[in-house]
This record gives C-alpha cells, structure tokens and sequence, in this order.
C-alpha cells in the first residue's frame, strides 16, 4: 500500500467518524464544574505533607538540639545537626518540586513539557538519594572520647571502619540511585509499588526524548 | 472567568470541531474502553482548563493538539489514573455502530495496530502526519526542528509501507 492510500484510510476513518460521533454535553458540562480537579492534584498534596512533616521533624530535632545541649557530647550534636541539615535539604527539594508542578503548562510543545513531568516525577529518587547520605551519622551519634580513651582498639578496629564502610554506602547509594540505574536489579528490588512504576516509565520516557532529540 | 467561560458557546464550538481528533488520540494511547473514557475526558478538563488563557497570536490547533498530545503521553506514563470520571457509564464522545467495508476494516486494524506498537512520542509523530499537518506545524507542536520532523516522517513512512506490505 503506497503511503497517499494510507493516508486516504486514515481520511475515510474521519470521514466515518463525522457521521457517528457525537458528544454528550451533560459529561461536558460536569467537567467544566469540577473547578478544582486536577491530575497533578494527588503529586501536589504529597508534597505538601512531605514538607509539613518534614518541618515538624525538623523543629523537634532544633528543639532536641537546643535543649540537650549541655547535656549531650559532641559527637552526638554534629550527628544530629547534619540529620537536621540533610533533613532541611530534603525539604527544600520538595519545595523546588512544588513550584515546577505550579510550572507545568500544558500547551507548551510536547518535547519541553514531557521533559519537565519526567524528570519532576523521576526527581523523588533524588530526595530518596540525598537522605541516603546521612547513613554515617546513625553510627557516629554513639561515639564519645570515654571510648576513644578507654577503648581505642574498638573506637579504631570497629568504629571507624563502620563509620567509613556507611559513609561509602551513603555516598555510593546517594550518586546511584537515578533514573539511568532504574535497570539495575538492586534498585528494582529496593523500590516497588504504583509510584515506583510511574518512575520507571517516565525514566523510559526521558530516554525516549534523548533518542527522539538525536535522530 | 469561570461564569464566563460556562456561558461562552466557544468552548463547546472547538470541543465539537475537534470531538475525532480527541477520539482518535485516546484510541491510539488507550487499548482498554474505560482508560480511553478517562483520558477523552482528561483531555477536555485540560482544553477546558487552558481555554481562557490561550493566546489568540497562536494557532488555534497547534495549542489544542499540544494539549491533547501531552495530556494522552502523560496518561500513559500514569499506572493508575488520578482523574475520577464523571458519569459513570456514559461516554464524553459517542460513538454510533457503524460497520465498514471488510478490506477497509481491515487496512485500518492494521494501521491501528501499527500506531498502538509505537513509542508515545513517535505516536504522536504519526498521528500528526496521518492528519496531514505541515512539517512546520508538526515541528512547532512537537519541540524539534523541521530538518528532524523529514527525517523522522520519512522512516516512519517506510515502515508503515513495509508492515503493509507484509499484510499483503
């Protein structure tokens, strides 16, 4: 079949279709009241309770931090300061998550608005990737100079290679887990789920958009 | 704005003048009855949605057909839809049974079949060639240059000569 009969299919096709659509107006009318539907409405309230409750959790580790102080050795404030910080910084990408949804027009050409859904979806592994970097500091809190005095052979046989071995895990797991890894069988059995799936094609999708770009 | 949009006819005009469009879209992203249902209605919510802010300086059909496509590619990339449909059991598009000529029901399939097994952005290529869109327009909808849009129709037009070919 030659390609002009190809199209000449496709016009017949409209052709059929002129003569036995027809809209039902009573679903059209419904639509246009349902003032606050939304798709991306469901990914926006995440967001926002992510905030919340990372703020919440936030405040209560300040509140622990300032209260504690004279209390508590150093080992345990720097560990917690850098949860707090490493928490505060997971905050602040949801909030950046946040305004590129308030960004997404969908008239924009196809290409540049596939781009931006793609990588806002594919960004919560981000998130997941730099919580992962404080993996250390859950081992570092229960350091204190008591054991490094008293018992240096556990504090530099023990300790210190825990805290390096985590260290190394949380910075390998923070530049791993991306959306070019979603292959991989390690992250597959790591994240499953709904929202995972939604990755994972919208990962499919940001390749997609390379190759098409290229071609 | 939203009263004056719900009594400006306008809006309903370009929903009945483009209904085969919208209706070939969902067909060609959605193989199941029902997601087609719930994306021809996501896809109106979303024309609805942008009506008032679209900007007449632009060509009316690039700004539907950008709309239509990125709403059907994002639906696709959704596992579970996020949109509750409205009337249950109803159809937003209608469609009357009407049976067509064997060899033409048949050609058609094949050429169902054949947008069904492309990638949702080539589909989207495909769609726009079948509906006889300048490579300007197609360019303009779709983010790439014109050079790219040739290049690409040409490889899609051969490949569809081909899977006809096969058939025969």
């Amino acid at each position: 079949m030659e390609n002009i009969e190809i199209i000449n299919l496709w016009k017949q096709y409209d052709e059929k279709l002129e003569k036995s659509l027809s809209l039902n107006q009573k679903i059209i009318a419904e639509l246009q009241q349902q003032k606050v539907k939304n798709a991306l409405k469901p990914a926006r309230n995440y967001k926002y309770l992510a905030i919340l409750n990372g703020l919440i959790y936030a405040g209560l580790i300040m509140y622990f931090l300032y209260y504690l102080n004279p209390f508590v050795s150093i080992f345990i404030k720097v560990s917690v300061a850098i949860h707090l910080m490493v928490t505060l910084v997971a905050v602040g990408m949801y909030v950046r998550q946040l305004v590129l949804i308030g960004e997404i027009d969908r008239s924009e050409n196809i290409i540049q608005m596939q781009q931006k859904m793609a990588t806002l979806q594919s960004s919560t592994l981000k998130v997941i990737g730099v919580c992962f970097l404080q993996l250390p500091v859950f081992i570092t809190w229960g350091i204190s100079f008591e054991l490094i005095n008293n018992n240096p052979l556990a504090f530099w046989l023990v300790y210190v290679p825990i805290v390096l071995l985590f260290t190394y895990a949380g910075i390998w797991l923070y530049r791993s887990i991306n959306i070019k890894n979603m292959d991989k069988k390690w992250l597959r059995i790591m994240f499953y789920g709904a929202e995972w799936n939604s990755i994972l094609r919208s990962g499919k999708l940001l390749k997609e958009i390379e190759t098409f770009e290229k071609d | 704005m939203q009263t004056n949009q719900q009594t400006s006819p306008d809006f309903l005009t370009l929903i009945e003048a483009n209904k085969r469009i919208i209706f070939k879209i969902c067909n060609s992203y959605c193989r199941n009855a029902d997601d087609r249902e719930d994306l021809a209605q996501e896809i109106i919510y979303q024309l609805w949605k942008s009506w008032s802010s679209f900007d007449s300086s632009y060509k009316l059909s690039t700004w539907m057909y950008r709309i239509a496509l990125n709403v059907a590619i994002s639906f696709y990339r959704k596992e579970q839809k996020t949109t509750p449909t409205v009337l249950m059991g109803d159809h937003v598009i209608e469609i009357a049974d009407e049976n067509l000529e064997e060899g033409l029901e048949s050609n058609l399939n094949a050429l169902q079949q054949f947008i069904n097994e492309l990638k949702p952005l080539d589909k989207a290529l495909m769609i726009l060639y079948l509906e006889e869109k300048s490579q300007k327009e197609i360019a303009e909808i779709m983010g790439i240059t014109t050079t790219n849009v040739a290049t690409k129709i040409g490889r899609i037009k051969e490949q569809l000569k081909q899977k006809f070919n096969n058939q025969d």
